[in-house]
């Protein structure tokens, strides 16, 4: 590749809150992350999702100063921050394992900052306990750390951070070391304090519940490549990847060859069917493709039951599992794979006994097409392709 | 069944712990025994070794603490050690810090060097000391004698260290620089006084490497900067005089006093924790 000069493509993300140009990160042979680009919008909540290993931690690590980009620039606010040293960066960043000093009480921990800053006694009381407050822990000042339990320990880190105000706050897997429940609390917690402050979060996390959840956009990562980035819902009706498409949600993804085009793709597909798809440009006749219906867009109907959906294959009952609100239906189609179905729990409907034969249908509006390549399971390594 | 059997079996002689442990024991006092016989000694009324003393008496501490060139000696001994430890320690931190947070090529290789004292033996550092300092005019000076010892004792305090380093979470630094820490006040706010039981360790250890050292001292000292081994060295060699078994004594309480404060410090810390 050529060294560019400066083009108007660059001028153009200045004024980003964060632009990574062109990045890349290697350890010896080990790419932690290929050649990206990314901007952050000042105020967004930008979560970095992607299985262990994907170059989450690396990409954060760059933006906080913590490792050097093996090439590539690095942009806060317009200026060019590459060389400049983390404590110059005016960041601020929540780890996992909340990095408060242990030898510190909690006042002094989220006073560091303002020390460090200078600031007179009197306004630095004044401001730890206005963001005590903030995160609803007024009485714990004169405590140690260790004296906390995780989950207050972790709102301490968040107020050691928002206390001095800085341009972006990084999180690596804030809320990974605590239970499921705690964990639920503090992302709402986390998502009013980002509202409520506008300030600009970068969130790592590799469960994709949490990021569908708390982002207004997600970079989805992989083997140190960005897949896809968007806003929650564009990445979960339009996977553009089979790894995409198996990484967020469940999926029942089928083989299939492109058949026929029009205002709906038509596949051919293993289980001896031909299935309805929405268009998509990687359609063209003779292609191996992969085709992809979430669970939850399917009707499960019993043998004669018409249903007017455009795609219809026959299978035979496996099994049913109630979940609350939703219950799960594997059904067995007739070259052997397995069908999830995910429909909401009605009492009148209680779903066919096990072995009875039975048919999914879905509409053409529900199927996507993805490239054949690419999945989860299958190339991995960062090896060229 | 059979298994009960080949238990039985195994455990068939009851006696056979209780045989270990009282031999283990009476090694155990054999070996030390010429070390506590000092301590009778020391107490002793006369200008010779008697064991046992015929009567009891602080007559030989007298003689240590007031009547002789000994007092002379053991300051001189304190203010090497001391120097030495504050030298060792200030090189030995700095190193274990570069080797074990940062990240360049060779660093096994710099930290085998780091250690390399260690594998030599000490009458080989002794005689390379003695010839070195001899060009430089160093030989016979304090000064030359910390140097020697600080060699010495600075392997030990890396590896005390560096394990002490391992234990403080890089993450605690990188969140200190990240609000705004300069390396220096990260150092001084955070990882020193995390490190701080690892300081007593090195310090209280460095000390007693460089109090405790006759070989090196021996080459590199002269009889106005000797060290308090190495004139209880000469002084057995010439007068054997029972003075040594009060210094002994001392010795063993001083060495006895260190090890038990340093570990009393360590423990109220981890309590602190
Ligand atoms: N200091 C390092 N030296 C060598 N390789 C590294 C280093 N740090 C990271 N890597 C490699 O870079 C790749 C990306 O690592 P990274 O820590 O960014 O992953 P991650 O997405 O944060 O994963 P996780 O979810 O497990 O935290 C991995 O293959 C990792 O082995
Ligand atoms: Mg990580």
């Amino acid at each position: 590749m050529v060294l560019e000069p400066r083009t108007e493509g660059g001028s153009e993300h200045r004024d980003r809150k964060v632009w990574l140009e062109s990045c890349a990160k290697h350890y010896g042979s080990v790419v932690a992350l290929a050649e990206v680009e990314l901007a952050v919008e000042d105020g967004e909540f930008l979560t970095l999702l992607g299985p262990s290993g994907s170059g989450k931690t690396t990409l954060l690590n760059l933006i906080a100063g913590m490792v050097q980009p093996t090439s590539g620039r690095i942009w806060i606010d317009g200026a060019d921050i590459t060389r400049v040293p983390p404590s110059k960066r005016g960041i601020g960043m929540v780890f996992q394992n909340y990095a408060l000093m242990p030898h510190m009480t909690v006042f002094e921990n989220i006073a560091f900052p303002l020390r460090v800053r200078k600031m007179a006694e009197a306004e630095i009381r004044r401001k730890v306990g206005e963001v005590l407050d903030i995160v609803r822990l007024p009485d714990v000042g004169k405590r140690k750390p260790s004296e906390l339990s995780g989950g207050q320990q972790q709102r301490i880190a968040i107020a050691r951070c928002i206390v001095y105000n800085p341009s972006i706050i990084l999180m690596d897997e804030p809320l990974g070391a605590l239970d499921k429940k705690l964990r639920e609390e503090l992302q709402l917690e986390l998502k009013q304090l980002h509202t409520q402050l506008g300030i600009t979060v970068l969130y790592v996390t590799h469960d994709q519940e949490e990021a569908l959840t708390m982002s207004d956009r997600i970079v989805l990562l992989n083997h140190g490549k960005i897949e896809q980035m968007g806003p929650p819902d564009e990445l979960y009706f339009q996977p553009r990847t089979l790894f995409a498409a198996e990484f967020l949600g469940d999926s029942n993804i089928f083989d299939g060859t492109v058949a026929g085009l029009g205002e709906f793709v038509s596949v051919y597909s293993e289980p001896g069917a031909s299935m309805m798809a929405r268009p998509a440009p990687i359609a063209e006749i003779g292609k191996a493709v992969k085709v992809l219906v979430r669970p939850e867009n399917l009707t499960l109907l019993r043998q004669c039951e018409e249903s007017g959906l455009a795609n219809r294959l026959s299978a035979e009952m496996v099994d049913s599992i109630i979940l609350g609100g939703v219950i799960k239906c594997y059904v067995r189609l007739s070259d052997d794979t397995t069908v999830v179905v995910q429909e909401l729990t009605k009492a009148e409907r209680a779903p066919p006994p096990p072995g009875s034969k039975v048919s999914v249908a879905w509409s053409a509006e529900d199927t996507l097409i993805l490239p054949a390549v690419g999945g989860m399971t299958e190339g991995g390594g960062t090896a060229a392709a | 069944m059979a298994q009960n059997v080949r238990e039985s079996s195994v455990g068939g002689r009851p006696g056979a712990p209780l045989a270990a442990a009282v031999s283990a024991w009476v090694i155990y006092l054999f070996l030390i025994m010429p070390s506590l016989v000092v301590i009778p000694m020391s107490f002793g009324d006369k200008d010779e070794f008697m064991f046992p003393p015929e009567s009891l008496s602080f007559y030989l501490y007298g003689q240590y603490f007031f009547e002789s060139t000994w007092m002379a000696t053991t300051l001189q001994s304190f203010e090497v050690a001391i120097l030495t430890t504050f030298l060792s320690l200030l090189f030995g931190v700095t190193a274990a810090y570069g080797v074990v947070r940062g990240n360049f090529p060779g660093k096994r290789f710099v930290t085998l060097f780091l250690l390399s004292p260690i594998l030599v033996p000490v009458i080989v550092v002794a005689l390379g000391l003695y010839l070195y300092f001899s060009t430089l005019g160093l030989s016979g000076t304090t000064f030359g004698l910390v140097l020697g010892h600080t060699v010495h004792a600075t392997p030990f305090v890396i590896v005390i260290a560096m394990a002490g380093l391992r234990h403080v979470d890089p993450n605690l630094e990188a969140a200190a620089r990240l609000m705004g820490a300069s390396h220096v006040l990260t150092l001084r706010k955070v990882t020193l006084p995390l490190l701080k039981p690892t300081l007593i360790a090195g310090s209280l250890f460095a000390f007693l490497i460089s109090f405790d050292e006759v070989v090196i001292a021996y080459f590199v000292s002269n009889t106005t900067t000797e060290t308090l081994p190495v004139k209880m060295y000469s002084a057995i060699q010439w007068e054997i005089s029972p003075v040594l078994a009060a210094i002994s004594t001392l010795l063993i309480v001083l060495s006895l006093v260190i090890c038990v404060s340093g570990t009393a410090l360590q423990k109220d810390d981890e309590k602190g924790e």
